[in-house]
């Protein structure tokens, strides 16, 4: 067996450079236009609640994924959670180092089943699993019905 | 079921980057256990490849790429990929081929190049999550763990340095591994809480190393494995099982679907009190926190207790349970399906004595090995024991 040279340089040995061209527009979907739309119009954040398992989920989805039901209610779950757990982020989303460390948590709400991961807006050392959060909508001429239309969670 | 052996393993380096290509480091692995096996490509029925996601060689269908390395040429052939979890799970697919009477000799070959994803691997890696709820926030790998790995410490109360201390074993052990990419004979735990934050508490010296690799196994039915070899293993059980597609509806703490599949791995095995029946152990150790994780889903020790192990010395080579033994993901490198060289070659080699410097003192009789993967949330678990 030949291992003719070890290198930790990806370009150190005779290589061809190519990309895998490639873009995409990806669907909301059923459950996604609903959630996402009436985030934008409404400021509401809702879950959906299966009929069956009279279980509510977030983010919402079109069926049950426990006894495949179609999901019935959609609820307001309200803005107000709770940190589940967080991580305080030094380096972006390509490995560079970010100039202010951010914090990202998932938020789980009162009686529902999942959560959001987001972004927490507070210090990272005044963050503390169980804290109580609470989510910060933009504007409505701002909302364009993405998750991002929620700006953070903020200490509540 | 037909009993299924296993009697041959070979490994490539894992490294940054190695000059070889894909099919190349399969063809090196896979020669290494055909030779160990005593067996020609010829004799080969049927051939299973392993490898995780096609971006991170940048070819798409990437398993036709690696056809002719991996010995698949005019012969039943398949690939399959559940993310990590592929190093253990392309063994078991091995085994079903046989099990069911269908093949008496399979060639299984796992194989990961991620350097050739440029700069780094990160970049394929970000798709890995929901285009619509996760990728907006930009999400970089590691903070997923982090937040599990949080939790995981908050629910138990768990220091850093005992979780650091799993990284220090493994890459200590992994001095001994001939194919090492990050050994470090000397590392210290302070070492590793010293060193760069990437996303509170996964520091760098917490997470495996991106690597190229290959590995490779000869697995035979009983007639074959008794003809041809007198080192032989012999797998016993396989489970697998997944968690919930959305990571926000998953227990962070206990990896419920790892327990299930072991469960199914050791009913299979008649084992019916892991922690006395099983003498050694490779859990799935891309950061330190996890190798707690999985040992406590594969049933070896109460929840939460893990990191409390390796305190003990109870994981070490010399210990009553040893843990790692081939320096791991920690220590030995991460090609993804490649880690199928220290997780179920390793296995292999310990089980028939063949580990060297490496070699657990306690004279093993039955393992455990397991992989972890897709989107964090797949458990591939299999049982073996000696010939």
């Amino acid at each position: 067996m030949t291992f003719l040279e070890r290198s930790r340089e990806p370009e150190a040995h005779k290589h061809w450079y190519g990309d895998m061209e490639a873009s995409y527009v990806y669907s909301t979907g059923i459950a996604g236009e609903r959630f996402f739309s009436t985030l934008r119009d409404k400021g509401k954040i809702l879950g959906a609640t299966c009929p069956k398992c009279k279980k509510t989920v977030l983010p919402p989805r079109m069926y049950c994924e426990v006894c495949f039901s179609e999901m019935g209610d959609w609820v307001d779950v309200g803005k107000e959670g709770r940190v589940d757990t967080f991580s305080i982020a030094q380096v972006g989303v390509g490995g560079e180092p970010l100039e202010e460390p951010v914090v990202y948590g998932l938020i789980r709400f009162p009686k529902v089943e999942g959560g959001l991961v987001h972004i927490i807006a507070a210090k990272p050392e005044k963050v503390k699993i169980g804290m109580k959060v609470k989510a910060k909508l933009r504007p409505r001429k701002e909302r364009s019905g993405s998750i991002l239309d929620i700006e953070s969670f903020k200490p509540h | 079921m037909n009993k299924v052996a296993c009697i041959g393993a070979g490994m490539t380096l894992f490294w940054r980057r190695l000059q070889e290509t894909g099919k190349e480091m399969c063809w090196e692995a896979a020669s290494m256990a055909l030779d160990q096996a005593g067996l020609t490509l010829k004799d080969i029925d049927m051939v299973v490849l392993g490898s995780a996601p096609d971006a991170f060689d940048g070819i798409h269908m990437k398993g036709e790429n690696l056809l002719d390395g991996a010995g698949g040429a005019k012969k039943p052939y398949m690939r399959v990929f559940t993310g990590g979890g592929t190093a253990v799970f392309t063994p078991i697919a091995a085994w079903w081929h046989i099990a069911s009477g269908l093949a008496e000799k399979v060639l299984v070959v796992c194989e990961e190049k991620m350097s050739s994803c440029f700069p780094h691997p990160q970049s394929a890696f970000g798709h890995i999550w929901d285009p619509i709820l996760d990728r907006p926030l930009k999400p970089n790998l590691v903070w997923i763990f982090a937040m599990e790995m949080n939790r995981y410490m908050t629910a138990y109360g768990i220091k850093k340095e005992d979780i650091a201390r799993i990284a220090v074993k493994n890459k200590r052990n992994a001095a001994d591994h001939p194919c090492a990419q990050l050994p470090d004979a000397n590392i210290t735990i302070d070492d590793v809480l010293n060193s760069e934050v990437m996303a509170w508490p996964v520091q760098r010296l917490d997470i495996s190393p991106p690597s190229d690799g290959a590995s490779a196994l000869v697995m035979t039915s009983e007639k074959v494995a008794k003809k041809q070899s007198d080192d032989i293993a012999w797998v016993e059980g396989t489970g697998w099982c997944i968690d919930k597609t959305m990571w926000t509806c998953r227990d962070l703490v206990f990896p419920e679907y790892v327990a299930k599949a072991a469960k199914q791995a050791y009913k299979m095995a008649k084992i019916d009190n892991p922690r006395k029946q099983i003498h050694v152990a490779e859990p799935y150790d891309p950061f330190d926190y996890k190798e707690c994780h999985h040992t406590e889903g594969l049933l070896l020790c109460d929840k939460g207790k893990a990191p409390d192990m390796t305190k003990e010395g109870i994981t070490y080579r010399d210990g009553d349970l040893p843990i790692c033994p081939s320096g791991g993901l920690l220590g030995v490198g991460n090609p993804i399906a490649a880690t199928m060289g220290i997780k179920v070659g390793e296995l292999y080699w310990q089980l028939t004595q063949q580990a060297g410097k490496r070699q657990v003192k306690n004279d093993p009789e039955v393992g455990v090995c397991q992989a972890w993967g897709d989107l964090m949330q797949y458990g591939s678990v299999l049982v073996m024991r000696r010939g």
